[in-house]
């Protein structure tokens, strides 16, 4: 079956052999076909193209998890660091070399669950690294457990009576902590992902990307391609990125809207 | 359970025979001796000895602190006791601590006496009483080669012979308190005068004492109506006085010492004096006597802690080995501690 | 050693300025001309209400050790001060208020808990304050020149330190100060004559006339700006906050900067960040933040990605003893974390070596590419020790970086196998030498491999390269005479000084016996630790852990059983403690 994921796959293999898509490395990509990894893979390597930045200018953050696999996907410098530990080891990097430009990447799990302690002070200190979550709502690596942002009623493995907690909610967070870019966009959206992508790395602080994805060989019920499809919808027309309390009361009445979510510019 | 606590204010022969006996004789009860020199027991008539090197100041000490605290008793070592509170049975430190006791014993002894017309000069005389005078002496002394006597009571005439075998130049300058505590006669006067002359020592003609002054060359003059004499240090030695000004508000009857009965007694409940401080009533000359010397000291410390613990025992002396001294009746033991 | 060696404590409650004084006192005596060590103990609780004591040891010769036994006490609060009698000398000098506001009942004097052989010196410290200046706060200022009056401290050297300390409060202060002083000297001159000792008087100052006092703290500080740190990325815990303190200060005047992390792992993941990306960076901690750390600690032994950890050893497990000292992070701070993950660890024995090897560690863990850890101890943070001087060589501060040649460029193997098994590394930045770090076993390229043979290979790989520090680090240092001994002691971090005195001690006995101080931990020098111990019928380790970690980790190199002296008091093991325990040894063996 045609899946979204499994055409954007399709695409990339066509255009990696092209050499198009110089960003990537030799290594092929360990996701599973349909995996919405891909788009997202796919967006990065548009954006940094349009931008033209150096590759050896760029770190590749990762944590641990089928996100955490990103840099030996991509032909830049990159870190794979432990769970949930992406946010400081960047600080870090950043700091110490303010010209490169820093990505971290993580799953759901590693960044709102072992790693969401480090979100809010990411935010509040406002590094200039952009921070791309993978939300599939699942831990997948580890074959298919209840992450952070699981919806009630889940059936795993390990919740065979179905997920008890609520799921947390990603792009509200990151607006409560206070971060200057917030982002919500779903991986089937490759070009929506580039744009944003443009701003986000352009912008001179903290950049949150909170990026909905779908586990094709985990979750066959719940988040799949077609709900995701069926749901999100990019904000409207007309809508206000700088206003923080509207994004606030935006983001908790519609969980799907996606686009530039919130932007605080510096004057 | 003994829960009494006794005190005694003292030190030397007669308090620390006092508080063993306590001890001896009540095992349980707590006992705190406060004395104002620092360190264990030591006899003070041996004093000289240690300034002529005969004995070590280790050799000196009879009872080290340690032995005190084997037997249980607590000893406040270079505390002064300044005012006695007998109403509330306390005692008072000079740092400001209350002590209650339940029994009291006061061995303070006798510190040096000067005499009025000399008080004025007292920062120029040198006096040998304690453990701190000895090597106060033995420090001058290194340096010092004459050496005048003032006073000449019977430390200094035994004090003299030490001078002499440290190869001193002595002069005595013999005044009324002379051979205190024994009294002074013309012919024992004479007596002693040759004695000491035969010896090397050069006595002055007894005479008032006119002045004293440091020279430049820090040696001490000393003018009487008939002589001018220069030496490098002046000891005075003019017998002893009960060391009692902490008394003076305390209500016990005071003379020249602390008046007590046959019994060593007070008359304030548990209040008991002993030694070189006391004057205790003879009931067979009807009149107080005076206690000097070691053994007499240690004698009556037994016998005020007996008493103080229920028995009745008389500080007994017999009344033929009283006799006077200045208005002053005296009982000595130093007869046999020459 | 004949000279002089005395050991000064001040105590009193939180207010009456013990701490103050001691500093004074520290600062006065170094100003005389002597050496110094001194550690004081604060209360715990965060208002800081309760018993301070400070505890200087002052002499002629380098104070190596603190005693069991101080001979002077400074009594600023007698209900306190009881407490340290059982500390004191038999005959000690006590020094006290000899005139308290109100009076006392029985046993609320200093001067009925004291031994009959003490010396009881009462000084009215606060109605001479009060005589002065009008207020008894300077009591402890009287207080300090009674001291200065008995033991024959010139007042010149008080006066110097009074004037530094209180400058910045203005004259007024400084003058009562002063004259608080002033009159407590006066006191003791007049009233105490027999009792000066002139003990540290001006006969006995000596050549040390440049030397300061330095703490271990502002030791591992200073080390850190002169090796040209850039960043400090830390989290409070006691005992380590102070360098962080003093860095936030120092270290954005030098163009670096501090920052406060959510936590301590977020703390060490800067810190390998940074180095990753070519910056010198540190973290310092204690047991609890150390445990945390020991993750990516381990993770960095496998992306090799140099760091610097300072372990501040505090009293454990758990939580612990926060306020007290103890050396039981050895096994954690050489394997803690998951798998094979041994790395650089050196342990100072002194605030001189607080400082030197701060210094080298950024060096040594950029050539290694690995961590290293300083594991140091409360005790050796909160003490003071006079130093002539801190010197570092640019050698030992030079960057430590092995970097990728140009034939290398797009043909890059991030972690070659190579004869040291240091693999030159790039820095992000660096056009044609792309790579990616991973905690995954790896080849040599850098891709994630699980094969037993490349997991045999690098894990051979990275610990030939962990030994190679072995030319970089210090070896033990042996302290004995030529031929055979009795008995050797082998110590390490701040029980070292007492081990060494404890054993010259015995040695100007006749008694053959030696010490071996060990600083680097792991990788430790196998053979000349054998040697030593080789010649040794016993061999003695003393630690402040409960089970003997160095005894672990180096007793099989002995022939027989090791001995061991275990003590986990929260206090610093004494040279008195170990020779007690070298004499029964010496006993069994004779």
């Amino acid at each position: 079956m045609k899946t979204s994921g499994s055409i954007i796959a399709e695409k990339i293999r066509k255009t990696g052999k092209s050499g198009e898509l110089s960003i990537r490395s030799e290594n092929l990509p360990t996701w599973c076909p349909g995996c919405g990894y891909f788009g997202i893979h796919q967006g990065m390597n548009q954006a940094i193209q349009n931008l033209k930045i150096p590759h050896h200018e760029i770190v590749m953050v990762s944590g641990i998890g089928c996100a955490g696999r990103y840099p030996f996907f991509v032909n830049t410098y990159g870190f794979h660091s432990a769970h949930g530990r992406t946010l400081p080891v960047a600080t870090g990097i950043k700091m110490a070399n303010p010209k490169l430009t820093v990505f971290a990447v993580g799953g759901d799990g590693d960044g709102l669950g072992i790693g969401g302690g480090h979100l809010p002070h990411m935010a509040r200190k406002d590094i200039n690294v952009n921070y791309i979550l993978f939300d599939n709502s699942i831990y997948g690596l580890t074959k298919g457990q209840p992450s952070p942002t699981s919806m009630v009623g889940f059936k795993t493995k390990a919740s065979p009576y179905g997920n008890e907690p609520a799921p947390l909610n990603g792009t509200l967070m990151a607006l409560a902590y206070g971060a200057s870019f917030v982002a919500r966009l779903f991986a089937g959206d490759a070009k929506g992902i580039a744009a944003v992508l443009e701003q986000a790395i352009q912008h001179p602080g903290f950049s949150f990307l909170h990026i909905y994805s779908s586990c094709v060989t985990f979750d066959k019920q719940y988040k799949t391609w077609d709900f995701l499809n069926k749901n999100v919808h990019p904000t409207a027309d007309g809508y206000d990125t700088s206003n923080h309390k509207d994004a606030i009361n935006g983001v908790l009445e519609d969980d799907y809207t996606t686009g530039i979510i919130y932007w605080k510019k510096n004057a | 359970m003994d829960e009494r606590h006794f005190v005694v204010i003292g030190n030397g022969p007669g308090g620390s025979q006092a508080a063993l006996t306590l001890r001896r004789e009540s095992p349980e009860s707590r006992i705190t001796v406060i004395s104002k020199e620092r360190g264990g027991f030591y006899p003070p008539h041996r004093i000289p000895e240690l300034i002529s090197g005969v004995i070590s100041e280790e050799d000196l000490f009879v009872f080290s602190p340690g032995s005190f605290k084997e037997r249980n008793i607590k000893l406040r070592s270079g505390q002064e006791v300044v005012d006695l509170d007998l109403r509330n049975q306390q005692v008072i430190l000079e740092h400001k601590e209350k002590i209650p006791f339940d029994g009291l014993i006061i061995a303070v002894g006798g510190k040096p006496r000067i005499p009025e017309y000399l008080a004025v000069f007292s920062d120029l005389l040198m006096t040998l009483k304690t453990l701190q005078n000895a090597k106060d002496w033995v420090a001058k002394l290194s340096s010092a080669q004459k050496v005048l006597i003032v006073g000449g009571d019977l430390t200094s005439l035994a004090f003299s012979k030490i001078l002499l075998s440290m190869q001193k130049q002595v002069y005595f300058l013999l005044s009324e308190e002379a051979f205190w505590p024994i009294r002074c006669t013309p012919a024992l006067f004479e007596e002693v005068s040759l004695a000491l002359a035969r010896k090397g020592i050069h006595v002055l003609t007894p005479s008032q004492i006119r002045s004293l002054s440091v020279l430049p060359d820090k040696s001490i003059e000393l003018r009487t109506d008939h002589d001018t004499v220069c030496a490098d240090i002046i000891g005075a030695f003019f017998g002893l006085v009960p060391d009692i000004r902490f008394t003076a508000r305390s209500g016990l009857k005071i003379d020249r010492g602390i008046l007590v009965d046959e019994y060593l007694f007070t008359g304030f409940q548990g209040v008991y004096a002993a030694g070189d401080c006391a004057q205790i009533y003879h009931p067979q000359i009807q009149d107080y006597w005076v206690s000097i010397g070691h053994d007499n000291a240690v004698a009556l410390g037994r016998i005020a802690a007996m008493n103080l613990l229920g028995s009745r025992v008389m500080a007994n002396v017999s009344k033929e080995s009283i006799f006077e001294v200045q208005d002053i009746k005296v009982n000595t033991s130093w007869w046999t501690e020459f | 050693m004949g000279g002089k060696d005395l050991t000064i404590e001040i105590c009193g409650m939180s207010g009456d300025g013990t701490i103050a004084a001691g500093q004074l006192l520290n600062a006065a005596l170094v100003n005389a001309g002597y050496s110094l060590l001194a550690f004081d103990s604060y209360p715990a609780e965060i208002r800081g209400f309760g018993r301070c004591v400070t505890h200087s040891r002052v002499g002629s010769g380098k104070m190596i050790a603190l005693k069991n036994k101080a001979h002077v006490l400074i009594s600023l609060d007698d209900q306190e001060s009881v407490s340290r009698i059982p500390f004191l000398d038999t005959d000690a000098v006590v020094l006290f208020d000899n005139k308290p506001m109100a009076f006392l009942a029985e046993n609320q004097s200093i001067a009925a808990h004291v031994e009959p052989e003490a010396k009881l010196i009462g000084v009215p410290f606060g109605d001479l304050s009060a005589g002065a200046t009008g207020s008894r706060q300077g009591r402890n200022l009287v207080a300090l020149g009674a001291f200065a009056g008995l033991f024959g401290v010139l007042p010149e050297f008080f006066n110097k330190a009074i004037e530094k300390k209180f400058s910045s409060k203005g004259k007024p202060v400084v003058d009562s100060n002063l004259a608080c002083f002033q009159v407590g000297y006066q006191h003791v001159l007049e009233f105490y004559k027999e009792d000066i000792s002139g003990d540290l008087g001006e006969a006995s100052v000596h050549e040390n006339k440049d030397s300061f006092l330095i703490s271990g703290n502002e030791a591992i500080a200073m080390g850190a700006l002169d090796a040209n740190v850039h960043f400090y990325f830390g989290y409070p815990i006691t005992p380590a906050t102070p360098v962080m303190e003093i860095l936030a200060e120092k270290l954005p005047k030098r163009g670096g900067k501090v920052m406060q992390m959510e936590d301590e792992i977020a703390s060490i993941g800067a810190v390998i960040g940074s180095f990753f990306a070519g910056k010198r960076a540190m973290t310092a901690t204690s047991g609890p933040g150390f445990a945390l750390m020991t993750e990516l600690i381990a993770h960095a032994t496998v992306t090799e990605t140099p760091a610097v950890i300072v372990n501040a050893q505090r009293g454990g497990p758990g939580t612990g003893l926060p306020t007290k000292t103890e050396q039981s992070d050895l096994q954690v701070a050489v394997y803690g974390g998951p798998g094979d993950s041994a790395r650089i660890v050196w342990a100072p024995t002194d605030v001189q070596e607080c400082y030197e090897f701060t210094l080298r560690s950024f060096q040594i863990a950029e050539k290694y590419q690995t961590p290293v850890i300083l594991l140091t101890d409360f005790f050796l943070h909160n003490r003071v020790e006079s130093l002539e001087k801190l010197s570092s060589a640019a050698e030992m501060i030079s960057d430590g970086n092995l970097y990728p040649a140009e034939e290398k460029i797009n043909a890059y193997k991030r972690y070659e196998i190579t004869e040291t098994g240091i693999s030159p590394r790039a820095l992000p930045g660096s056009e044609g030498f792309i790579f990616s770090a991973t905690g995954l076993e790896h080849t040599e390229k850098g891709r994630p491999d699980y094969s037993s043979a490349i997991h045999m290979q690098m894990s051979e790989k990275r610990h030939r390269k962990i030994r190679g520090a072995l030319s970089d680090l210090p070896p033990p240092v042996e302290y004995a005479p030529k031929g055979q001994l009795d008995l050797g002691i082998i110590a390490w971090g701040s029980t070292f000084g007492a081990a060494l005195e404890a054993v010259t001690q015995e040695q100007e006995q006749g008694k053959r016996i030696g010490a071996l101080k060990i600083t680097s931990i792991f990788p430790f020098h196998e053979e000349v630790i054998s040697a030593f111990m080789t010649k040794c019928r016993e061999v003695l380790i003393p630690e402040l852990n409960f089970e003997g970690q160095l005894a672990n980790l180096i007793g099989h190199l002995h022939g027989k059983k090791v001995k061991r002296l275990n003590q986990v008091t929260g206090t610093p093991l004494t040279p008195w403690d170990i020779g007690e325990a070298i004499h029964s040894i010496l006993k069994v063996l004779d």
